[in-house]
């Protein structure tokens, strides 16, 4: 192959990539709407009010971070509870609830219907915002 | 003023986090290697490309098998990049760059078993695809193990644990 094709190809390789890597981010932490179905799975304490469930795994890096912030929120957020579930070892509940990546967070309501769908790291100000909305009322930012 | 943290929240005791910069650097470097096996392989050499993306392999091995703790790519990090940073704010768990380290040996280590086997660009297309994995690693702190771990979880190659009583 002609050298200068070979740079071209090279470059063409490296944009494809920063090209995913644009979209790949433009859908982290992106808020969507729930199907409204119903969450019931054994051993899992919902909150009164609203839950913010996330499944998580351990090879996973941003799941930790994801975690403190819905903890954080549900701490202080009255009858709002976090729960954070590994799906490594029940993993007919990523099936259940099509989670095709981890962290994936579902917010549910006070009847633990899905109301709304994270894929990936959430973002503090939208899950608050989604948060504020399921429970008619105005969430403390801090 | 930033401070280092111990590592909180490991899930396992023993379990000790580290520099989270130290596999994005390590990402890069690879993404690097892999372009050069790309470009070889392109001029005509498939010889050399070969044994550069052969010798990739063998580090993904030693990463993957020892921890990304041990990876030699890493040592580079620890001597001539960390010391002209600061002190990471927060520290990470090193099972992710692991799995992932794991993932970039299958993908290469398939490229290489094709090409031997005279199957047409297996050696481009594998380093291709490693080098994309590497460089939104390196660039955009793409999690690997995010979404094919889960995945093997899900077809049930990983069982990590046998199934307690549902």
């Amino acid at each position: 192959m002609h050298p200068l094709l070979v740079v071209a190809v090279i470059l063409a390789l490296v944009a494809l990539a920063t090209a995913l890597g644009f979209v790949w981010r433009s859908q982290q932490g992106r808020v969507r709407i729930g199907d409204e179905r119903i969450v019931a799975i054994d051993g899992v304490p919902l909150g009164e009010r609203a839950t913010l469930l996330q499944f998580s795994t351990e090879v996973c890096s941003p799941c930790r971070a994801t975690a403190r912030v819905l903890g954080a929120l549900a701490d202080r957020t009255e009858s709002v509870e976090h729960v954070d579930l590994d799906v490594t070892h029940r993993p007919e509940l990523a099936a259940r609830y099509r989670v095709l990546q981890t962290p994936t967070t579902l917010i549910l309501d006070s009847y633990g219907a899905v109301r709304a769908r994270i894929g990936g790291a959430v973002r503090r100000d939208l899950v608050i915002a989604e948060l504020a909305r399921v429970l008619e009322q105005k969430v403390p930012a801090a | 003023m930033s401070t280092a943290s111990t590592a909180s929240g490991a899930t396992s005791a023993s379990r000790v986090g580290i520099d989270p910069r130290g596999p994005r650097v390590v990402a890069g470097i690879t993404a690097v290697v892999l372009l050069v096996v790309i470009t070889l392989a392109l001029l005509g050499l498939p010889t050399p490309a070969a044994i550069l993306l052969g010798a990739q392999a063998v580090v993904f091995l030693i990463a993957a098998v020892l921890g990304v703790q041990r990876h030699p790519y890493g040592y580079l990090y620890k001597a001539f990049v960390r010391p002209r940073l600061k002190p990471p704010v927060e520290l990470e768990d090193p099972a992710p760059p692991t799995f992932a380290q794991g993932v970039g040996l299958f993908v290469v280590g398939l490229g290489l078993v094709l090409h031997v086997l005279g199957v047409p660009y297996a050696l481009v297309i594998a380093a291709a695809a490693a080098f994309v994995a590497a460089f939104l690693n390196s660039v955009f702190a793409y999690c690997l193990g995010c979404q094919i771990y889960l995945l093997l979880a899900r077809v049930g190659i990983i069982r990590r644990k046998p199934a307690a009583a549902a």
